[in-house]
């Protein structure tokens, strides 16, 4: 399975993907990480970035009618933004990766978020 | 309404100013988020799924059109032009900046609002009957006990570090509308044998996991004792309660546990041990209450000539007037609900240009007040008859003159896992979905009473243990279900005694949650008698002609 690295800014909140060289707002940026001892390190290093980013983990990604996506349902909603407004989060911007990603089928339980809500 | 006083100005304004040197320190690195995250959230705000969001306290739901045009003026300045009016009567912004919450806290200060207490282990903000001051059926106006409560309750250093959240609701009627049952301390205000003022207290009532409805502790208690009683009610909650365990800290587990005659013995000897020093004085009670005093209107015909010819010449306003207008106290007026449940909008919501509709309408037409109900609408609580034609025009025109209060459309549902980090499934789009079945007016108005009310996780803040019909999200293996409830009632007029549903059956998945709601309301058309309404259809039938309904053809799943 490989993985993303996410986040949330802590300026206002947004959701955020680590591209491999910064923080990125749409998933489609997203550096996927094939190796599990990379990921891991990344998701390390970030957490001491604490004046960019809140409580970054890994998440799980996996392809779906062709195109990368997040496994978890949840992610996906937090990579496209709230269903019942399509006008708010990333999914406003459209495209086609955007259209994709909210075709995208199939989930499994969060894996980093688990423990961030267990937190809250 | 009550105002706030210079103290209370002053006060607002220190936190602010505390919380803007805390906001800047962690954008400056100086606080890890470790060390920061208490200090946001006693302040009101949360971290979700997209955004920051704050939660603005509306004390016992009472806005003047001043505040409601500050909420406005808010979410479109900081947010995205809207606002989130919640179960608890409560305010969410749901897209905020970090940098921003100060300036948001200082400006709903200069009105007399804010955040705190709107998280953590703490007494919540505190709920009344939305029809206060209204109502022919009221002992007292609920508001005065519950500022008291809130007065006495906020930042109160005994009380600041609870096993969990504390929640208290209080009634003056003997209609309950303020579903007392399901929290923390329910008060019901009554008027004893000799006419004194006195409550029933009841307590250990909440949803979440564990679902309770609170039992009576205490059958009559002079009102002049309310906040010694409350005190040792919280004094034992506070020693007993359990912090080991996040799922059973609560205080009905805690009366669960003890049994609520032992509990009750608990309460009764740290009360009696006590000074009754906590007792409001009558001279701060009377201060309080000339925040609450009667309109002053003036009776007028109870049945008023214009708004019949208007409702003759306009079918929508007859139906909105049979649908959204309560009884008033004083002949001639009404208590008007706006509903914020239009067909497939989201329960709850409203625009800032629908905020300020509102403040308008109830500046000029109901004595410059507006009430949140926990059913996530809102109420112009003093409006003449005659002029409920303008209103209904006015809110028409906003997009606010929905005629479906109570009615299968006017849903409770909370964020959902569209925003909530702690949600396993959404919740508006069903409710949306739902609502967009029943969009014919007529239909819904023959189906009747029929309260929908839909949670996406067990912590229930769509109180979905008391619907008619609830729906409660689930995760299973990492996609939406959905659990059915039947028979759920929060005990308000027309509902019956307070209940826990039942559940139907296995849950179902997103897709089949609306037809389900369609099959059932046909198994209840279907089994009603003399025109009962559902939810006395289901104590009559039982479970067994709706479970038929719903999973008659279906495959295992």
């Amino acid at each position: 399975m490989r993985h993303a690295l996410t986040a949330n800014r802590l300026s206002d909140g947004e959701v955020v993907f680590w591209s491999g060289a910064d923080w990125v707002g749409a998933f489609a940026e997203a550096r996927l990480y094939d190796s599990e001892a990379e990921a891991r390190a990344a998701e390390a290093k970030a957490r001491g970035e604490v004046t960019r980013v809140i409580d970054p983990y890994l998440i799980e990604v996996a392809a779906m009618a062709g195109r990368d996506a997040p496994v978890s349902f949840r992610e996906r909603i937090r990579a496209l933004g709230p269903s019942n407004r399509p006008d708010h989060g990333k999914q406003a911007q459209g495209g086609e990766a955007v259209r994709a990603l909210a075709l995208a089928e199939g989930a499994a339980r969060s894996s980093g978020r688990t423990a961030l809500i267990r937190r809250k | 309404m009550y105002r706030q006083d210079d103290i209370d100005a002053a006060f607002l304004a220190d936190r602010t100013a505390e919380f803007r040197g805390q906001v800047m320190r962690r954008l400056a690195g100086e606080l890890t988020e470790e060390q920061f995250k208490p200090l946001r959230l006693i302040n009101g705000l949360y971290l979700q799924l997209h955004a920051y969001m704050l939660r603005i306290a509306i004390p016992y739901g009472t806005l003047n059109p001043t505040q409601l045009r500050t909420l406005a003026r808010i979410a479109r300045d900081y947010d995205r032009g809207y606002g989130h009016f919640t179960t608890r009567t409560n305010l969410q912004l749901h897209w905020i900046r970090l940098a921003d919450a100060p300036d948001i806290l200082d400006e709903l200060a200069q009105v007399g609002l804010h955040a705190i207490q709107t998280s953590g282990n703490v007494v919540r903000n505190i709920t009344a009957d939305p029809y206060a001051g209204a109502s022919a059926d009221e002992i007292d106006d609920s508001r005065v006990w519950a500022e008291a409560i809130r007065q006495w309750s906020t930042l109160h250093p005994e009380f600041s570090y609870l096993p969990r959240k504390f929640k208290i609701a209080v009634t003056a009627s003997p209609a309950d509308r303020a579903a007392t049952r399901i929290y923390d301390i329910g008060l019901r205000l009554y008027r004893d044998a000799e006419g004194e003022l006195a409550f029933e207290v009841g307590v250990g009532g909440g949803l979440g996991r564990t679902p309770h409805l609170g039992a009576t502790i205490r059958q009559r208690l002079p009102v002049r004792h309310l906040m010694s009683y409350l005190q040792a009610i919280l004094r034992v909650y506070n020693l007993h309660g359990r912090r080991d365990n996040l799922h059973k800290a609560r205080i009905k587990i805690l009366v669960a546990q003890l049994g609520i005659e032992a509990f009750a013995r608990e309460v009764d000897a740290e009360w009696e041990a006590s000074d009754k020093a906590a007792d409001l004085p009558l001279d701060e009670l009377a201060r309080i209450r000339a925040g609450f005093l009667p309109q002053g209107l003036t009776p007028l015909p109870a049945v008023s000539r214009r708004l019949e010819a208007a409702k003759a010449d306009s079918r929508a306003l007859a139906r909105f007037a049979r649908r959204n207008l309560a009884p008033h106290k004083v002949p001639g007026h009404a208590i008007v609900h706006i509903s914020l449940k239009a067909i497939g909008a989201t329960p709850g919501d409203c625009s800032a240009e629908q905020m300020e509709t509102v403040a308008s309408l109830a500046e000029r037409y109901s004595q410059s007040e507006v009430r949140v109900a926990y059913d996530q609408n809102l109420i112009l609580p003093h409006v003449r008859l005659d002029d409920v034609p303008e209103v209904f025009a006015g809110l028409e025109a906003a997009g606010l003159a929905t005629p479906n209060i109570g009615l299968v459309s006017d849903i409770i549902a909370c964020p959902g896992l569209d925003y909530c980090a702690l949600a396993n499934a959404r919740a508006i789009p069903i409710a949306q979905e739902i609502a967009r079945r029943f969009s014919d007016p007529v239909e819904a108005e023959a189906v009747g009473e029929l309260k929908i009310k839909i949670s996406g996780c067990i912590n229930a803040c769509g109180h979905h243990h008391v619907g008619h019909i609830g729906i409660l999200g689930v995760d299973k293996k990492g996609e939406e279900f959905y659990q059915l409830t039947l028979g759920g009632s929060g005990g308000a007029p027309g509902e019956g005694e307070a209940a826990i549903g039942q559940i139907l059956g296995p849950a179902l998945p997103f897709a089949r949650v609306a037809p389900a709601v369609g099959d059932l309301v046909a198994a209840y058309l279907a089994a009603r008698q003399d025109g009962e309404s559902f939810i006395d259809t289901v104590r009559r039938a039982g479970l067994a002609p709706f479970k038929a309904a719903v999973y008659a053809d279906a495959h295992p799943l």
